[in-house]
């Protein structure tokens, strides 16, 4: 089947079979190969891409639904001010160490930040329930997102 | 000119502390294409013309294989169609052991669910799964062995039938200690079991085979942590040259032994990639590493300990079973774990009396790997539960009991009664930090309150970077030993540093840059780390037993330490002064207030070479050299583990609510990137202490075949760990650092089951079985008639 979306702003038109998920498309037509494949069956949180705006796990969506949809990998947020305070954050607080979950975190850290600005430490790790890291211990990785969370608040009294 | 030795408090009052050297908390090199989704791993590689496999595996634990019938139309190749594959082989030494042969497609028997079969070949993996999902198998079924005690039953089915029976290996230290239950102020005997584990990387394994026809070579790039080793056995099980195979490790997501392996697919792949002349791909999915290869960590342990009134240990008596698993897994073979329960099982303490007897039992289950800690996980919760039920016999604490028989400093370096020597450290000071880092006051209190939270401990050591002389004994098919790194400098003056063996996830691209910078002065920034290509780099066993930064480490600091010797002569000649007055020093060459920087060294020796004098010295400015450390026995890192739990007597669940580990890694090369390793590796054993398991049927069916149902810890499930650092350098490495990458997942089963049973103690119940789930909870209440 023939679809067009919109992935990382830029129109395409792909042919897929039925059963390809969107990760698959992701990397294997569109060889954008930072979205990885952790688990395929949605628990692992390592696909997570955005899907018209909200975190979706490109595992679980078949391409095939993703006609006319509009899709932001971690290749696509370019000089995006939240992506880039929070990449500085997980460098700052080694908020990742294989980096295989690592774009999938990103995605989902950014969505925390944008939608809950007072999120807590309780909060901000039930958020991340949804993404394994195998390396870290999740440590770095919730420092990571409550500094910027913390600047944030602090940029905006 | 003799190396210096380095090691101990010179070595530590010796660093530059450069805030880009050895002890500097420095950002990660790597973390920048990470952070862009720029890292590339095996299956972001995908050459034109890539040929995809699904293996169509084992349905059964045991069986006989009678035949494959194959689609009609499709590439399906069967062990009768890839003659030229000899069988995994991975011997150890060890009087008694006895090996197996281990055949990359199944052949005659079927020994665990998920032995690859047959290589289904397609243009793309859905196709080659059709492919699989095609083929019919004919297979008649034999009894199989689910339980590793049941495994040497008599009259029980054979997994390898010229064996007398389904074991490996057994071990034993005979000691009578039967006098000692007539002086003994307490006795206690505990049986217990840690389950099987998958290790669960979150990159599975993958694997791409070329045939390059112009070189005659065979290139796999593979996530592997060993890739040296992996190119021998290549070669051995092909018949090929060593040199006409090429390992290449990409970025590896994730390893923690699960990569430390030379694998069936490896080698199934490479065949086909040199028949069919196309590059050929497999990439492990989620379903297969749980239900194929969940392969580690199954424990039983019989312990009886002896101590006096004040709880100083008379004598330990264990008899230990391993489930190895189907075959010998190469390199570490089946026994790796079991024959080491003998050597580590006294841990930190002086230990006056022991007896040991250890079993790797034969079952139909896939063939164990070494997980991070390899068996002082388990090792160490039998040592720590055994400890706290001895105290609790004598009404004394647990950090008396620990405190009575930890090794003191005054006798370091230490040799235990089993030949461990430690190195150096003060593990009774450890336990007095662990301790007064938690209010265990507070947790009295609201045990008295009715409170059902409980406070527990653990200490351990881990023995790191063990060489030769510790491996050459056990005869496995790798014995490490000098350790090699290159050091070059390239013509615009950047450092290049060669090394065999890999990061995953480690942070060496950063590490190795420190060690550089310490040596040369020059900018890490302008350092580049050359790893994961047996093409490009030398020799090395590769990245295991917490040996990277003590042996790379060293390696890459005398390959430096040598380069610096060349550009010094090269920049003395420049600056027209003898080499005697000359220094080397933040990577320029110095010869009073002349200076050349070893940029204008290096171009000057590649691109302007008239300008040096005709005498100058031709060995140019590529170095290799090798490091051991002397003694080789190993760094021993220790640490201890405080934990505060609380127990909820309806459901069984438990929560962490404090976590602390105080940790001596001797001289920390990179503080945070040693954090990174203590911090991860205590969540891989909170996971091992509480959540993951891999249950298997009475057939030796795997149970969980999702995440949903192996469950690993996520954000919500770990604490906020606390962690103090001791810096007691070794005495016996370049820096004085130690061997730290595994130590963190050691210690958490022990001192977290303890602290359950401390605060299930007023209800008399106790947890004896790895993971502490909700249902086992709630069975040790039931046993005790409190639920």
């Amino acid at each position: 089947m023939k679809i067009t979306l919109t992935v990382n702003g830029a129109a395409a038109t792909v042919q897929v079979e039925p059963r390809t998920h969107l990760a698959d498309l992701l990397r294997g037509e569109l060889l954008l190969t930072g979205t990885h494949l952790g688990c395929e069956h949605g628990v692992c949180g390592a696909c997570t891409v955005e899907v018209d705006g909200a975190p979706a796990r490109s595992c679980l969506m078949h391409a095939g639904a993703c006609d006319g949809a509009s899709v932001c990998t971690i290749e696509g947020f370019g000089e995006d001010a939240v992506m880039a305070a929070l990449r500085e954050g997980f460098s700052a607080e080694h908020a990742l160490q294989c980096g295989y979950c690592t774009p999938g975190m990103l995605v989902v850290a950014r969505d925390i930040v944008l939608r809950l600005p007072d999120a807590d430490e309780a909060r901000v790790r039930e958020e991340l329930a949804g993404n394994l890291c195998r390396c870290t211990g999740y440590r770095g990785i919730v420092r990571a997102i409550l500094g910027v969370l913390a600047a944030r608040r602090g940029a905006a009294t | 000119m003799t190396a210096p030795e380095g090691g101990g408090d010179a070595a530590r009052d010796a660093l530059s502390r450069s805030p880009r050297g050895v002890g500097a908390p420095l950002r990660r090199k790597e973390d920048a294409r990470f952070l862009h989704g720029r890292g590339r791993y095996v299956g972001d590689i995908r050459p034109a013309g890539t040929l995809e496999v699904a293996f169509l595996r084992s349905p059964v634990a045991h069986a006989r294989l009678l035949g494959v019938q194959k689609p009609a139309n499709g590439l399906v190749f069967t062990a009768a169609d890839l003659t030229e594959i000899a069988p995994i082989r991975a011997n150890s030494a060890l009087p008694g052991f006895r090996p197996s042969d281990q055949p990359a497609l199944a052949s005659g028997k079927l020994r665990h669910v998920g032995e690859p079969i047959a290589a289904c070949v397609a243009a793309s993996r859905a196709e080659a799964e059709d492919l699989a999902a095609a083929c019919v198998l004919d297979y008649q079924a034999l009894p199989a062995i689910a339980d590793m005690l049941a495994a040497r039953a008599p009259g029980s089915a054979l997994i390898h039938e010229h064996w007398p029976d389904n074991a490996f290996l057994e071990t034993r230290r005979d000691e009578d200690l039967a006098d000692l239950d007539a002086i003994a102020a307490a006795k206690v005997r505990r049986r217990l079991r840690t389950a099987r584990q998958s290790m669960a990387p979150l990159e599975g394994r993958g694997v791409l085979a070329e045939w390059d026809p112009r070189l005659e070579q065979l290139i796999v790039t593979t996530a592997a942590q060993m890739p040296h080793v992996t190119k021998t056995g290549l070669a051995e099980c092909l018949g090929l040259d060593e040199g006409q195979v090429r390992v290449v490790a990409p970025d590896v997501g994730g390893g923690f032994g699960y990569k430390g392996i030379l694998l069936p697919e490896e080698l199934v792949c490479a065949a086909l990639a040199m028949r069919l002349g196309r590059p050929v791909r497999w990439l492990e999915d989620r379903l297969e590493q749980l239900t194929a290869n969940a392969n580690c960590r199954e424990h039983f342990y019989d312990v009886t300990a002896w101590a006096d009134a004040k709880g100083k240990l008379l004598g330990v008596a264990v008899d230990a079973t391993v489930d190895a698993g189907a075959y010998s897994a190469y390199p570490f073979s089946a026994c790796l774990e079991a024959a080491q329960i003998g050597s580590i099982f006294p841990g930190p303490y002086v230990l006056p009396r022991f007896r040991f007897h250890t079993v790797s039992a034969c079952t139909n289950k896939p063939p164990i790997l070494p997980y991070r800690g390899v068996a002082r996980t388990g090792v160490c919760y039998a040592m720590e539960t055994t400890l706290d039920a001895l105290a609790r016999q004598l009404g004394i604490s647990a950090q008396a009991i620990r405190a009575a028989n930890l090794v003191p400093p005054t006798a370091m370096p230490y040799r235990n009664l089993v030949g461990k020597v430690f190195d150096s450290g003060d593990y009774p000071e450890a336990l007095r930090r662990a301790v007064a880092a938690v209010d265990v006051a507070a947790v009295r209190a609201r045990q008295a309150a009715g409170e059902t939270v409980g406070f527990g401990l653990s200490v351990f050591c881990e023995q790191g970077a063990h060489g030769t002389s510790v491996y050459h004994g056990w005869g496995i098919p790798f014995v490490p030993g000098f350790e090699q790194a290159q050091a070059r400098f390239t013509p615009d003056g950047v450092l290049e540093l060669r090394v065999g063996l890999h990061s995953h996830g480690q942070g060496l691209e950063t590490t190795l840059a420190q060690v550089a910078h310490e040596i040369l002065g020059v900018d890490p920034a302008r350092v580049r780390l050359v790893h994961g290509d047996t093409a490009l780099t030398p020799y090395s066993t590769g990245t295991w037993g917490s040996r990277a930064m003590v042996m790379a480490g060293g390696a890459v600091a005398e390959a430096c330490r040598l380069l610096g010797e060349r550009a010094l002569a090269i920049g003395a000649a420049l600056l027209q002064a003898p080499v005697e007055g000359c220094s080397l020093r933040a990577g320029a060459i110095h010869h009073g207030e002349a200076q050349v920087t070893l940029d204008q060294v290096a171009r000057t020796w590649f691109r302007s070479p008239q300008n040096l004098p005709a005498n100058v010295d031709r060995g140019g400015l590529d170095v290799t050299a090798g490091y051991r450390p002397d003694p080789d026995t190993g760094t021993h890192s220790y640490a201890a583990h405080a934990v505060v739990a609380r127990v909820d007597t309806e459901t069984g669940n438990v929560t962490l609510e404090q976590y602390v580990i105080v940790e001596d890694g001797g001289v920390l090369v990179n503080p945070m990137i040693v954090d990174g390793q203590v911090l991860g590796g205590a969540a891989q054993g909170i996971g091992t202490a509480l959540y993951e398991e891999m249950p298997f049927d009475t057939e030796a069916q795997p149970l969980a075949g999702t995440l949903a149902d192996y469950l690993l810890p996520g954000a919500t499930e770990v604490p906020d760990i606390r962690i103090e650092h001791m810096e007691t350098p070794s005495p016996w490495t370049r820096f004085g650092q130690k061997g730290i990458g595994e130590s963190g997942a050691i210690g958490p089963p022990g001192a977290i089951v303890n602290a359950i049973n401390d605060a299930l103690a007023p209800l008399g119940a106790e947890v004896l079985d790895l993971p502490a789930t909700p249902a086992r909870v709630l069975a040790a209440l039931a046993r005790a008639g409190r639920a």
